[in-house]
């Protein structure tokens, strides 16, 4: 009997110490933890106070990118710590005066290749949160050179 | 916050707009033992491994060449960078990012060597590395859906973020730093270029010491 879990214990720790199944060995940690987080969201509860809201308006003509706001007005912006973010509210949208013509006078603006996404949610990411947009960015070129580097390996 | 038993005084905030990062005494010697292991990734040569053939004198040495050289640096610099960024982010989003910076430029650190085990250690790793930024971003989502805030600031000793959004950070920085997951390392360690080589350890030791922080102090 003993020997026969200490066989099946050698070819469970064999099995372990072979890198290929690595992802095998983490696609089943996945599991477990998304087993219990499933579990648990009858738990979990929304906060109806979001600091970062977001509405989706689809009788808008600018449907599915209007975010809110009126451009070339002041918006209200709701920041975590507005003393660091002097300038939120003024750059509410990135809209130039056509397209918000284009958008006023027909239906079709949201569906346009010349729709600007914009409005209070590229004001949340460029202005309060800007650290972040850095970072995707950086994590953007960080692939692309990893890319090109392997790309252009000579061996 | 800083009254909390792990985090030590403050020292310094520092702000950009809501993601406001923070040096209490625990992330201050984080940074700076990341700060040493850039300095040492900047000044160092890398190492060259010696093979001995048995039962005879001849000696080989492995030679790193000028383009692998410098991609492996500038790859551990990178690194470097993203774990000082993770180690003192006051935001779980901001966090969850530098980390996945991390993951990718962990892979990038092993692309630059030319042994097909090594290489083939660092593909599963990056699937890995890729799986994890799912659990990642989903614990800081099911921490901002169910808080209404990401900034550690805010969240900081009220016990608020549920369980689930705990146990998805934590697994996520598992996958990205492979803190646990040593069977794929000791492959990739075997790569020549010790101080490069060495980064992707020191920034998922050191990532995963900061979530721990993070679990304990949200």
């Amino acid at each position: 009997m003993i020997r026969h879990i200490g066989k099946g214990f050698r070819i469970f720790s064999n099995w372990m110490s072979t890198y290929e199944n690595l992802v095998a060995v983490y696609a089943a940690l996945g599991i477990v933890v998304t087993i219990c987080g499933i579990l648990m969201v009858p738990m979990l509860s929304y906060h109806e106070d979001q600091i970062y809201s977001k509405t989706m308006n689809r009788t808008s003509t600018l449907d599915p990118y209007d975010r809110g706001g009126v451009p070339f007005t002041m918006a209200e912006i709701k920041a975590q710590y507005p003393d660091n973010s002097p300038t939120a509210g003024y750059v509410t949208t990135y809209l130039t005066p056509f397209s918000w013509f284009l958008a006023n006078t027909t239906p079709y603006f949201g569906t346009t290749i010349v729709a600007h996404p914009g409005g209070i949610i590229d004001e949340i990411l460029y202005n309060t949160r800007g650290l972040d947009t850095v970072v995707e960015t950086s994590i953007l070129f960080t692939a692309f050179a990893i890319a090109s580097f392997l790309f252009r390996r000579k061996d | 916050m800083f009254n909390l038993p792990i985090e030590g005084e403050e020292l310094f905030a520092l702000e950009f707009g809501d993601i406001v990062n923070y040096f209490s005494l625990y992330t201050t010697t984080l940074f700076l033992f990341a700060t040493a292991f850039i300095i040492i990734a900047i000044i160092a040569r890398p190492e060259r491994q010696t093979d001995i053939v048995f039962g005879t004198d001849a000696v080989y040495t492995k030679e790193i060449n000028q383009d692998n050289l410098r991609f492996q640096r500038f790859m551990a610099i990178a690194c470097g960078l993203a774990t000082l960024g993770a180690v003192c982010s006051g935001d779980l989003f901001n966090f969850s990012l530098f980390t996945a910076l991390i993951g990718i430029t962990n892979i990038g650190i092993v692309a630059g060597v030319n042994n097909r085990y090594v290489l083939n250690a660092a593909y599963n790793y990056g699937i890995v590395a890729m799986v994890a930024t799912t659990f990642l971003f989903g614990g800081a989502s099911m921490a901002l859906g169910t808080c209404g805030t990401l900034s550690i600031w805010e969240l900081a000793g009220k016990g608020l973020v549920p369980l689930a959004a705990k146990m998805f950070l934590v697994l996520g920085v598992m996958g990205e730093g492979m803190a646990p997951f040593y069977i794929a390392k000791a492959e990739i360690t075997r790569a020549p270029g010790a101080p490069y080589v060495l980064m992707i350890h020191v920034s998922s030791l050191l990532i995963f010491l900061r979530v721990i922080e993070i679990i304990l102090t949200v």
